[in-house]
């Protein structure tokens, strides 16, 4: 069997293989999430000021959540295996649809903020550990342990106090310019110049972590016996650092960032709070208090998605950075 | 005193729009703040405080009501009440076209009303409760026809409160799960365009609205920012331009008021009428008894409470009604509401009842639920927790989120004592008796009777207030029932709040009705 069929068996193994997590994660999600006091009808009722039982258990009977939980969960998994994420009482609108008009935004910011996060912080740590305890790797080290240690919420303000208030380079908040709507090539810069400051925010809390990991996974690459090996054979001292221990160095922080994906959407709250930034993070948070179980049964879903199909990316660059680790 | 009125305001509005147009410049983006996200914008089935600050742009009332209460035209050109206050007679504006361009008629008004605000809304059932029939001669004659006299209702007619939809696209339909609740359509100067979740929604200007010359605004857009830090930014670098509602929180407004181009306000409340309050289980031991309820009333520092945790924007509550109803005349102090606290009478209040300490002090235990809508409320629950522990009152705090929160108070009743807002609205009728009827102990009904009192006398009096047409028997009904609340105090107010309203200084007009930032904006303009 040659390799890439052998890559696709793989791929079709581990695919199979996620169905019964999905499900143990639907089935534990929905059972945790009724175990909260209160239900949409109640949190529905509460902001309307007022309503009379008979409406609320009209309401119960139409969101079907009359019905004993077994039956409510039987249901909403054969809605789910026909792809029918079902329908937000709260907002009103299937399930489906907005998940998939928050997914974007989400997508958006977490692409670059792995990106700058990961490209910076192999950067740095390479450049901290070929400079081990000289000033540059204290420089770094400080930075590192500094913006880890900082809250979120705070960088996020002070981004906003010092880049929009003062020097009016950024917009406060949001996805793009509201009073304005532009459209085409414009509307895709307005976007993205909202886009710097909450990857910035976001990605320096992660870019310490990877910093870190970078430089202790170098340092201790370093001390193989292969890169002694190297050094014998008469290689310089570039080719030892980027070609043999960059790569072995870099399997720690592929592996570091394919779990994180799924934090990731989690963590990013604080930011899409912060920067009103239209996430699945805040989706969720906002689902939760107002008891919107179906939706959020759906991000939950989607995010179990995301984790399997970056854990299975994580998998196949493995392959390629170190060929013998074999996908079988 | 006669009780016909005719009020043909017509040419009064007619006089003043054509005045307004020459002073004011048309065009212009407004985005102003809209938090939390509201749950739709069916204005007919919710009474949900953001749908207030979205839906009257699109879709309007019979009346409006201005600055001094003053019932002002809207739909209806002119009303008239007959002589028993059992028909009024509302003659509405003629050349009105909803925003798919069919034309409204009376029998949108009847059905409205009939149909959908007295069976769907909140308060609806209480409004129009007297309401029997809505006859419709013709396409501009809407003729109520009640019970017994319901002088209320009067103040029930604005955008907010009663919407008038379209029957055309409502009829027919499950009226609770219509299409419409996301797509609105009304006869506004604002139609609805886009509702972006979690980011915005975007109304533009109704080029065939039915005021001439009216909005001056090309767009309005509510946006969506959920931390409160970054509304301040956002209002500060001029991003957005409008916020009500404590959008931008008490600690920012002191720091904002000093900027030069910004404006702050706390009109436009008057027809909400917030009151912070305390509710208890009167039913069962340690809150069954008045005498504690009334020593803690005369502990808590109300004045305390308004300087330092709402940074001085309040009244303290004097009665059970707020003193904003003072221009109607209801309004009447009551005993039990010290202008100053009084921790002597209280003791004594306690000592007279029986209620004694224990070798620590401790008079009784309870638990105080807070309401759970923010950090203002729990240092209100932490100060409020000192000032009773000096009577020997010894309170844990309890601080749950909101589903939780709403089915202990209001559906299970595993409360004894809940810090609370209540708004009083533009009526008694419509914002305080749910609160104090013995017909308005709903379990599960969320913002009525929690406290479970009930008193013959004071139910009397009730239905005296609510059909009474005569303005100064009314008086002394509602005089009677302060007196009574006051004794009683199965509800203790705190203070009236003030909301704070913080706009851009650019921002003109957008304070000319009662009903502020839940009002139509078709006057309000920006400055370029």
């Amino acid at each position: 069997m040659n390799h890439s069929a052998k890559r696709i068996r793989y791929v079709l193994k581990r695919l199979l293989q996620a169905i019964p997590v999905i499900v143990a994660i639907l089935v534990v999600n929905f059972f945790l999430l009724h175990l909260a006091e209160g239900d949409a009808v109640d949190v529905l009722a509460g902001e309307a000021g007022s309503a009379t039982p008979e409406y609320m258990a009209q309401l119960r009977e139409k969101f079907g959540l009359d019905k004993p939980l077994p039956v409510q969960l039987a249901i909403y998994l054969k809605n789910v295996l026909s792809f029918d994420l079902g329908y937000s009482f709260r907002h009103d609108m299937p399930v489906s649809k907005l998940v998939l008009d928050r997914f974007i935004p989400t997508l958006l910011l977490m692409v670059s903020t792995i990106l700058l996060a990961v490209g910076f912080g192999i950067v740095l740590g390479l450049l901290a550990a070929s400079g081990l305890n000289t000033w540059r790797d204290n420089v770094i080290s400080i930075f590192a342990l500094i913006t880890y240690a900082t809250p979120l919420f705070w960088i996020g303000l002070m981004m906003i106090v010092v880049f929009s208030l003062k020097l009016h380079w950024f917009p406060t908040s949001g996805m793009e310019n509201v009073a304005m709507f532009y459209e085409g090539w414009d509307r895709v810069k307005d976007i993205a110049h909202h886009l710097v400051m909450p990857t910035v925010t976001l990605s320096l809390f992660y870019l310490a972590l990877y910093t870190r990991l970078m430089r202790a996974s170098m340092l201790e690459q370093a001390g193989m016996d292969y890169v002694v090996t190297a050094r014998a054979k008469g290689l310089t001292e570039r080719r030892i650092v980027f070609g043999h221990i960059l790569r072995n160095a870099l399997l720690p922080v592929v592996t570091m960032a394919g779990v994180q994906v799924g934090a990731l959407i989690g963590g990013s709250v604080i930011v899409e709070s912060v920067f009103a930034w239209p996430g699945l993070g805040m989706l969720a948070y906002e689902a939760l208090f107002s008891r919107d179980l179906n939706l959020l049964l759906g991000i939950f879903l989607l995010s179990a998605l995301l984790v399997v199909a970056i854990n299975l990316i994580v998998d196949i660059i493995y392959s390629f950075l170190d060929p013998r680790i074999e996908v079988s | 005193m006669s009780l016909k009125k005719w009020v043909t305001l017509i040419g009064f509005s007619l006089f003043l729009s054509s005045k307004l147009v020459t002073a004011q410049e048309a065009g212009g983006n407004l985005v102003y703040i809209v938090q939390p996200e509201p749950p739709s914008l069916a204005p007919y089935l919710s009474t949900s405080g953001p749908i207030g600050l979205v839906a009257p742009k699109i879709y309007q009332g019979l009346l409006d009501y201005d600055l001094d209460l003053n019932i002002v035209p809207e739909l209806a050109e002119s009303y008239d009440i007959s002589e028993d206050g059992l028909t009024v007679t509302f003659n509405l504006q003629k050349g009105v076209t909803w925003h798919d361009g069919k034309p409204f008629t009376s029998a949108d008004v009847q059905f409205s009303i009939m149909d959908v605000l007295k069976k769907f809304h909140p308060r609806g059932p209480n409004s129009f409760k007297e309401v029997s029939e809505i006859q419709t001669p013709d396409d501009h004659t809407a003729i109520f026809k009640l019970d017994r006299p319901a002088p209320y209702m009067m103040r029930a007619f604005a955008g907010y409160e009663s919407p008038i939809v379209p029957k055309h696209l409502l009829e027919g339909t499950d009226i609770r799960s219509a299409d419409l609740a996301n797509n609105p359509v009304g006869t506004g100067p604002f139609k609805f365009v886009e509702w972006k979740k979690g980011q915005y929604i975007r109304l533009e200007k109704n080029e065939d609205y039915w005021k001439e010359g009216l909005p001056y605004l090309d767009r309005l857009v509510a946006r969506i920012i959920p931390d409160a830090s970054t509304r301040t930014a956002a209002m500060e670098s001029g991003e957005v331009m409008y916020g009500a509602y404590g959008a931008i929180p008490n600690v920012d407004v002191v720091r904002l008021r000093e900027m030069d181009s910004i404006g702050i306000t706390t009109d436009g409340y008057s027809m909400i009428n917030p009151v912070s309050l305390l509710e208890f289980d009167t039913t069962q031991p340690p809150f069954d008894d008045p005498a504690i309820r009334n020593a803690i009333s005369m502990t808590i520092d109300r004045q305390f409470l308004i300087d330092n945790i709402w940074f001085g924007y309040g009244n303290a509550a004097t009665s059970a009604l707020s003193s904003n109803f003072e221009p109607t005349g209801l309004y009447k102090a009551s005993a039990n509401y010290p202008g100053k606290p009084d921790t002597a009478a209280a003791i004594k209040i306690l000592d007279d009842a029986g209620i004694k300490a224990d070798a620590n002090g401790v008079r009784l235990k309870a638990t105080l639920d807070l309401i759970p809508y923010g950090e203002d409320w729990r240092r209100a629950g932490e100060y409020i927790k000192q000032a009773l522990g000096d009577i020997g009152i010894d309170l844990d705090l309890r601080y749950e989120d909101v589903p939780t929160w709403i089915k202990r108070v209001y559906g299970d009743y595993d409360f004894a004592m809940n810090l609370n807002y209540f708004y009083q609205l533009p009526d008694p009728v419509i914002g305080v008796h749910r609160h104090y009827g013995t017909d308005q102990i709903r379990a599960g009904t969320p913002f009525v009777n929690s406290s479970r009192y009930s008193d013959e006398e004071l139910d009397n009096l009730l239905v005296a207030g609510a059909t009474s047409a005569d303005p100064e028997e009314r008086k002394g009904i509602y005089h009677k029932i302060q007196d009574k609340l006051g004794t009683d105090q199965p509800v203790v107010n705190l203070f009236e709040m003030k909301f704070i309203t913080v706009f851009n200084k650019k921002l003109k007009d957008h304070d000319y009705s009662a009903m502020g930032s839940y009002s139509s904006f078709d006057r309000t303009w920006l400055e370029k």
